[in-house]
Parts: C-alpha cells; structure tokens; sequence
C-alpha cells in the first residue's frame, strides 16, 4: 500500500533552498512555478539577440574589391577602384578583435562647374583607410572600442568610438549607446586655407527587438555636431557654415519567409541638418534562397532630399554666363550632394557558399541621381543627371 | 547495432527532414521543415553537440562527471564546487522538491539497488528499510556554489531532468540557428522548434498506456513543449500487481493511481517535471496540476481521463 506521507518532508525545505532563490524563482505571474523555474533555466529558451553582444566565434578573413564610376551625359567623370581586407579574430574566449584597411586609388576628369563632387576636382588621388575595433563580451553585454585612421594627399583624418550593447534578460531585445569623436585636418593643396581642421562629436542610441519569430525591428537616433572647415577649396564661391549638426532616425524591419530561407529587408532613414537638409531615404532588399550554395538579393533604394539653405542653382544665364550665386550671401555652395534631387539605386547581389570554409559574393549597382525625381517636385534645375555603376567582388574565408 | 554516435537522415517531404540518433539511453529525432538540407544539418549537428555535452557532463555512468564527482565525495568532509550551469540545474532540482513536497527527490535513484526492472524483482521491507534513510534532499548541504552530499552511500542523479534540459537546449540551439519549423523528440518528451511551414501545429501521439504499439489520443503543439511519464515505461508485474519504476521516495514504492499523465508546458524540462511530480502525487495529481497552471492528459488506472487545455484528439480504445 502506498501512503503519501505528507509530515516528514517539507521541514528541511527552507534549510535546502535559500528563500531568497525561491522566490526568484517563483516570482512570474501567470506560470506555475514549475515552469517559471524551468525557463529560469540557461539556454532552454532561443536568444536570437544574444548573437549580437557575442564575441566572434571564428576568424575570418575577407577581401573585397569595390569599383565606382559615374558619368553625366557624354562625360566620365570619376573612377575608383577601392580594395579592402578585413580580418576578425576571436581572441581568448571573451575577446575579439576586428581591423579593416581599404585602399582607394581616385582618377577623374576636370569636373563640370555645375555639378562639382569636390573630390573628383583633385586628379589622381589616393587614399588609405584603416579601422581597428577589440571588444570585451560578457554575458549580457559587450563593449567596444575603436579607432580610424584615414590619410590622402590633402586630408587627414582620425576617429575613436565607443559602444555599448546590452541585452535583456529574455535577450530578445537589445540596446546599443555610442559615442565617437572625429578630427579631421585639411591642407588643400592649392592653398586656399594653410590648414584647417574640423571636430565633430557623435552620439547614438539603438533598440533592437526580435518581435516574433521571423521579425526583427530597429530603431536608431543618431546626433552628431561638427564645428570647423566645411568648404570646398577648389571652389571659390564655396562658402559654408562652420558648424553642422545633423540627425538621423532609422527604422530597420528584417521579415524571414518561413522555411524557404528567404528575407525581406526595408528600412526607413530621415536625416536633417543644419545646412537645411531634410532627407528620406527608403531601403528594399529581398534576399532569395536559390539553393544550399546560391542566395540572389535584389533590392531598390530611393532618396529624396531638398538643398541646402545656402545651395546656388547652377543655372547658365545667357547674359551672365556661368552660374553665380544671387546677391551677395554669406554661404553659398553649388555642390550638386547639397541639391535638391531624388535618386534611385537599383541593385542585385549574389552569395555563393563554396563550402562550410569559402564564400563569395557579387553586387552590381546602379545609380540614377535627377533634380526632377525629388519627391513632390520642386527639385533643383539646371543640374545633368547623375549615373554611377558600382560593382563589389569580394571573397571569404572562415577558419 | 546502431553505433552510438550514429545520425540516421531520412528525407520526408521536399523539405522535411527527419535525424534519428541514440542519446541519453533513449532513441531521439529531430524533425524539422526547411529548405536547405546541409543548413538544417549544419543546425542539427550543433543541437546533438549540445545533447552530447549535456549526457557527458551529467552522466552518472562516467567517473569523472560532476555528478559522479559529487556521488564520490558523500559523506566526506570537503564539499564539491560546482560551475554555473550545474548549479542552476541544482537549484532547479531543490525547487522542484520543495513545490512537489518532497515528492521529486534526486537521491532516490539509490531505491534502484533493490528494485530491478530487468530482473522483475521486488524490493523486500527489510531491504528497504536499509535504504530509505538515504534518499532525503535534507541531507543535501548547498550554499549555491558547493555541494556536499551529508551521509555516506548517497547518490544524485538528474536523470528526472536531464533529457528534457537537452532538449530544451537542442531546440533552442536550433533556433539559434535559423530553423523555425520542427520539434525535437527525445525518448517521448518533446520540444517544439515551431510549428509546421503551413503554420498547422504538429500532432503528436500519445502512447496507448496499455497496447504497445498504440496511441490513445493525439495532442497538437506548435510550440513549447509536452512530455509524458507513464507506468508502461519500465515495469513488471507479479501476482497481478503492477510494479512500476516511479517510485516514492518516502515508500521506495512504486505508484499506482495514473497509467500516465502527459503535460503541455512553454519548455520540457518543465513539462517533463510537471508529469513526474503528477503521477507521484498519485490521488492529488490533478490539484496539483490545475495549481500548476499546465495542459494535462492523464489517464487512470481505471482508463478514466483527465484532460485540460490539451489540443487532443482522442482516439478509439482508451
């Protein structure tokens, strides 16, 4: 006969566990403290988001080759080709490490007045970049410190970052907060100024949320305060503010289709500054799972900007010829980047895993930049259309 | 015989895919839909890595795992240190002794000396006598960090859990990984990955307590998890009675109120502890259960059912 003797046990209860730990343990509501105490268990519950503040868990190697080239009507104008090695190593157990060195070799023609990019008046240029990040993971959280360093002929600059991600407790939701400071030296080669100098402070913060199973939102808010030289050197009548704030709110959505390892990836930027930018841009990428080796992402980008406060139309008048700024402004710039345009990028990209050891990956892009395609009109006149081509070949290796 | 490290793969569907492999004495499978057969094998491998890891640190077969290390010292002066994940499974396992009053016991595995399945042989009064002072969680000496077990010739064991941990892991090792379509089940205790690519929950069968190679209802999940404990798992009967390996800590004998008890639970070591607790509590069972808060399927001696919140579909016999 069995006999539920319900005296001689419960006794020792409190003396076994700390009350402490079981009241933790028996603190969810609406469980069965059974199974509250199950899920207070490590790792019997998914953490998507816990990739995020983990270290490398294998070195990686990766080398791409970037190559630019846009054109206006009947005229090439800049080419570059930029190659970059990037190289992640897991050091220790908590520990990883993270560098990347591009090189970038500018040509281009004597650029047309009216649509300036101010690097491409400089003929020949080269530049080396190199960025440096070691990061520290805990349990819940990493944190990151990095540095930049980017040198050319007339440009000289150096940055420092550093970030914090924490995770919570369930880890579907994870915070970041940054900080990062930028000087930047200028000494144009023609002299204009001898040497000026540019500092500028940034601040983010970041929420990511895995919302269900296959969605993932992101919202970020960037704040960044430059003070310093913003000209262009070359250019004579190109006269701007020496203080820029700008901000950025992005909102990020990654859907996964289910079992056939497809993705949709949009995102949403706003972006204003103190030069009276106020841009949009909207991101659509959707990444088809061919097979075990091939995935194929096409994706569509449209910007839409107004110009700077201080920004000229390059409009030739028949009396007076070249364009010139009205009056006698303060500021004033013809740089087409502070127009009012809309633009629109149409691109594919291809993955090939060779095996669990080799990838490689193929992006072509094409860049169409117009003062008509501004959202709702009003876009600057007088301005060519814009084409760029950029194509990206790189290949990995894990170890 | 099937080699122990061996992974069997069957393709069920365009993308379906069944593993079947041997872990924790038991016959395991993980089912899953997904596109790309290397990436849901690519997961699969890191899952039973995980499965592999869990059986070889809690095993009570290998002499130098913790729990064998901890076996060895009872009775000795000098209390045994233990690592993070092993003390939240220790913690784990004190809470449930408490919340089952004193029902779930991991040094009870010692009762196992004098009854023998195999040999179908019953325990004596005399024998057990000797024993029982043995099995008793109150001798457990534990600050959080060190474990001393108090008196000579006791044993832990975390084979009350130790398989639903797994597979609670494994599932979530896989969704880690990108698969969300699948379950994992190990020996009868289950977890589900996600539901079924068609977003239909899986249906899963619950063993006939009483016909070997039929089901007596049909549970579906499309999450969490379910796990059944039954008096058909390992039993013998003698004189008409039914000796079976659930055992009481206090009696060191066999209950007798449930053929089983199946529960649905957000992870499997929970609901796999909810079914033992629940046939051990033998005529409260169900109070139990409804203060647990769970889906049940329990089914008494007497072939009565008991059910709540279970997606179940019965089928004929019972």
């Amino acid at each position: 006969m069995v006999v539920t003797d319900r005296e001689h046990h419960s006794a020792h209860d409190a003396a076994s566990v700390p009350p402490d730990r079981l009241a933790r343990r028996t603190a969810f509501s609406g469980l069965g403290s059974i199974t509250a105490a199950a899920l207070a268990l490590p790792g019997v519950i998914a953490s998507v988001a816990s990739a995020q503040v983990a270290p490398l868990e294998e070195g990686v190697v990766a080398l791409k080759v970037h190559a630019y080239e846009d054109r206006q009507p009947g005229l090439t104008r800049i080419r570059a080709i930029s190659p970059s090695l990037y190289i992640g190593v897991p050091v220790a157990s908590a520990w990883s490490f993270e560098a990347t060195i591009t090189h970038d070799d500018v040509s281009g023609a004597t650029p047309r007045w009216h649509s300036a990019i101010s690097s491409a008046s400089k003929m020949g240029d080269h530049r080396t970049a190199t960025t440096a990040t070691v990061t520290r993971s805990f349990e819940r959280w990493s944190i990151a410190a990095g540095g930049a360093y980017s040198s050319e002929q007339d440009y000289r600059s150096r940055a420092g970052s550093l970030e914090l991600r924490v995770a919570s407790e369930d880890n579907n939701r994870t915070w970041s907060f940054a900080v990062a400071h930028t000087d930047d030296d200028i000494f144009p080669t023609n002299r204009a100024v001898r040497r000026a100098t540019r500092r500028t402070d940034e601040f983010g913060v970041g929420v990511t949320q895995n919302w269900t199973k296959s969605d993932v939102v992101q919202l970020s808010i960037t704040h960044a305060q430059g003070r310093g030289y913003y000209n262009d050197p070359y250019k004579i009548l190109d006269i701007r503010p020496s203080e820029r704030d700008q901000s950025t709110v992005s909102v990020r959505w990654n859907h996964s289709m289910g079992a056939s390892g497809d993705a949709l990836r949009t995102s949403w930027r706003f972006y204003r500054d103190t030069f009276g930018i106020r841009a949009h841009t909207l991101d659509l990428a959707y990444a088809k799972f061919v097979n075990d080796q091939w995935t194929f992402t096409p994706s569509v980008r449209y910007h839409t900007q107004s110009a700077a406060d201080f920004y000229y139309d390059p409009v030739y008048d028949a009396q007076i010829g070249e364009p010139f700024p009205v009056g006698n402004p303060t500021f004033s710039s013809p740089d087409h980047r502070l127009s009012a345009f809309g633009a629109l990028t149409l691109g594919a990209r291809a993955d090939w895993r060779i095996d669990s050891r080799w990838s490689a990956d193929f992006k072509l892009e094409f860049y169409e930049q117009r003062g008509a395609w501004r959202l709702g009109g009003g876009g600057s006149p007088g301005l060519a259309p814009l084409k760029a081509t950029i194509a990206q070949i790189g290949i990995t290796r894990r170890f | 015989m099937k080699h122990d490290d061996e992974v069997v793969t069957q393709q069920l569907s365009a993308q379906e895919w069944l593993f079947s492999f041997r872990a924790m004495a038991s016959p395991c499978e993980i089912r899953l839909e997904h596109a790309a057969r290397s990436a849901a094998a690519a997961a699969v491998d890191l899952a039973i890595c995980e499965v592999r890891r869990i059986e070889k640190k809690y095993s009570r077969y290998l002499h130098d795992s913790i729990v064998s290390r901890i076996n060895a010292g009872a009775g000795q002066q000098e209390p045994i240190r233990v690592d993070d994940e092993t003390a939240q499974l220790i913690d784990f396992a004190l809470a449930l002794h408490h919340e089952s009053g004193g029902l779930f016991d991991i040094t009870s595995g010692v009762l196992r000396r004098v009854w023998d399945f195999k040999q179908e042989k019953v325990a004596t009064q005399t024998e057990l006598e000797a024993l029982l002072p043995l099995v008793d969680s109150s001798l457990i000496e534990w600050d959080g960090q060190r474990f001393r077990l108090a008196e000579r010739g006791m044993e832990i064991d975390f084979g009350g859990f130790g398989k639903e941990y797994a597979a609670d892991r494994a599932a979530a090792t896989l969704q880690s990984n990108g698969i969300v379509h699948g379950f994992v089940n190990f020996g009868g205790d289950l977890r589900a990955v996600g539901p079924r690519v068609s977003g239909d929950p899986w249906s899963i069968g619950i063993q006939h307590p009483r016909e070997t190679n039929g089901t007596i209802a049909a549970i579906e999940i499309a999450e969490g998890a379910l796990a059944t404990s039954g008096d058909y798992e390992r039993f013998f009967e003698r004189d008409g009675m039914r000796y079976c390996h659930l055992l009481n800590p206090r009696s060191g004998q066999p209950v007798r109120h449930w053929q089983s008890i199946s529960v649905v639970a957000p992870v499997c070591t929970a609901a796999g502890a909810l079914a033992t607790i629940a046939m051990l509590k033998e005529i409260d069972a169900v109070d139990f259960l409804e203060q647990q808060q769970c889906g049940y399927l329990a089914i008494r001696n007497d072939g009565e059912r008991f059910s709540k919140n279970v997606a179940a579909t019965s089928n004929s016999g019972g």
